[in-house]
């Protein structure tokens, strides 16, 4: 059944993205999120990975995030006997059943049909619904209006795209005035140790486990391979600017394997 | 935790059950049962699954970035101007301009002269 297929080619991804970082990259997408620090509100574009990248993990983060700070915020209210009409009760519960707390979107973008249609099944399985769109698109010509997104994510998703200019433009203009982006991607290992091992480590282990467990050597090679090109983190940072965000920066994590850069549209 | 959601239902069934659902949530939801009505047939409801016109908003042709018509019939997003139609397969519209195909302008040419 479509069900199994789904399964069975998710859970493949999931099995190779943590074998292949050592479930580390939860962490990643966890400190991303961290980053971000959305509120209730938010509208969020997420230009997804495609291949490596499960569609939906950074919305699924992103909704559960939320949720759990409208809790607290409703429980901070309870625990200071502040008083709630049963009105306002009444519709802070009804929001939750209809839409996600404050009226948050997320719209998840991706080029790629197929790993769209298996993050929508996922969604619905875990019970994901509501404020949850998906749109196959090209991160180089998005279909969006200008100035509607608070937050932009590409996580794992940047390397991948021909014209890294045309997406970094896309995605300025796509956002509001005072919208964050947010690139998740891996990046230039700062640290001559790590970085051996690291080298051994993609060219040795990872395509052995790719031809392994998906059967897909050649992909985790090209994987491999499309990493090292990748601008490091001083340059993309130029791009970004380059572009026309402001108060850029990104943040290493483990020892730079990864990097988080951020900027904003002012 | 639990508490919490217990007491979510206790609300409303006091409230007496669900009221007359408002806001835009509730008018997409009439708007796609509406569709699923008219669509009629198990295939049509199966093809027709969920495309949420809320997305018109802020959705456009990737190309013009100008505003789309949603085509009923074929299920479909319209570009009118630049004659093209974009797909929507499982309620996930395409929007890669490769995807769209061209719609006949002759027969565009009569339909705007019927209305």
């Amino acid at each position: 059944s479509v069900y199994h297929v789904f399964e069975s080619v998710a859970k493949k991804y999931d099995i190779m993205n943590d074998s292949m970082s050592l479930g580390i990259h939860r962490l990643w997408k966890d400190t991303l999120l961290h980053q971000m620090n959305p509120y209730p509100g938010t509208q969020l574009l997420d230009v997804a990975g495609g291949t490596e990248t499960n569609a939906g993990d950074i919305a699924f983060r992103f909704i559960n995030y939320i949720r759990s700070q409208w809790d607290h915020q409703i429980r901070q209210k309870l625990k200071s006997h502040q008083n709630l009409s049963w009105q306002e009760i009444s519709k802070s519960y009804q929001q939750e059943e209809n839409e996600l707390p404050g009226g948050s979107q997320v719209v998840v973008c991706d080029i790629n049909k197929e790993m769209l249609k298996i993050g929508k099944q996922k969604a619905q399985h875990l019970g994901y619904s509501e404020g949850l769109s998906w749109v196959v698109g090209n991160a180089e010509e998005l279909p969006f209006i200008d100035n509607k997104f608070d937050v932009y994510t590409i996580a794992f998703g940047i390397r991948n795209v021909t014209h890294i200019d045309q997406a970094l433009q896309e995605a300025y203009r796509v956002l509001k005035p005072g919208g964050r982006f947010l690139c998740l991607e891996f990046s230039q290992v700062n640290n001559p140790l790590i970085s051996r091992l690291y080298d051994l480590y993609s060219f040795q282990v990872i395509p052995v486990l790719g031809e392994i467990i998906a059967g897909d050597w050649k992909s985790y090679q090209y994987l491999v391979e499309s990493i090292r090109c990748f601008p490091a983190q001083e340059e993309f940072k130029a791009m970004i600017e380059d572009t026309g965000f402001l108060k850029v920066e990104y943040q290493n994590l483990t020892s730079g394997i990864v990097a988080i850069h951020s900027g904003f549209k002012l | 935790m639990r508490g919490w959601y217990g007491s979510r239902t206790l609300v409303s069934a006091l409230l007496g059950g669900q009221s007359q659902p408002s806001g835009a949530a509730a008018n997409r939801r009439l708007r796609v049962a509406a569709l699923r009505r008219a669509s009629g047939g198990q295939k049509g409801r199966e093809q027709q699954q969920l495309f949420d016109t809320a997305l018109l908003q802020f959705l456009v042709c990737p190309l013009s970035k100008k505003p789309l018509r949603y085509e009923e019939s074929t299920n479909e997003l319209i570009n009118q101007e630049l004659g093209i139609a974009y797909p929507i397969t499982d309620g996930i519209p395409n929007m890669i301009p490769q995807a769209a195909r061209m719609i006949d302008r002759k027969i565009q040419d009569e339909e705007s002269k019927k209305t």
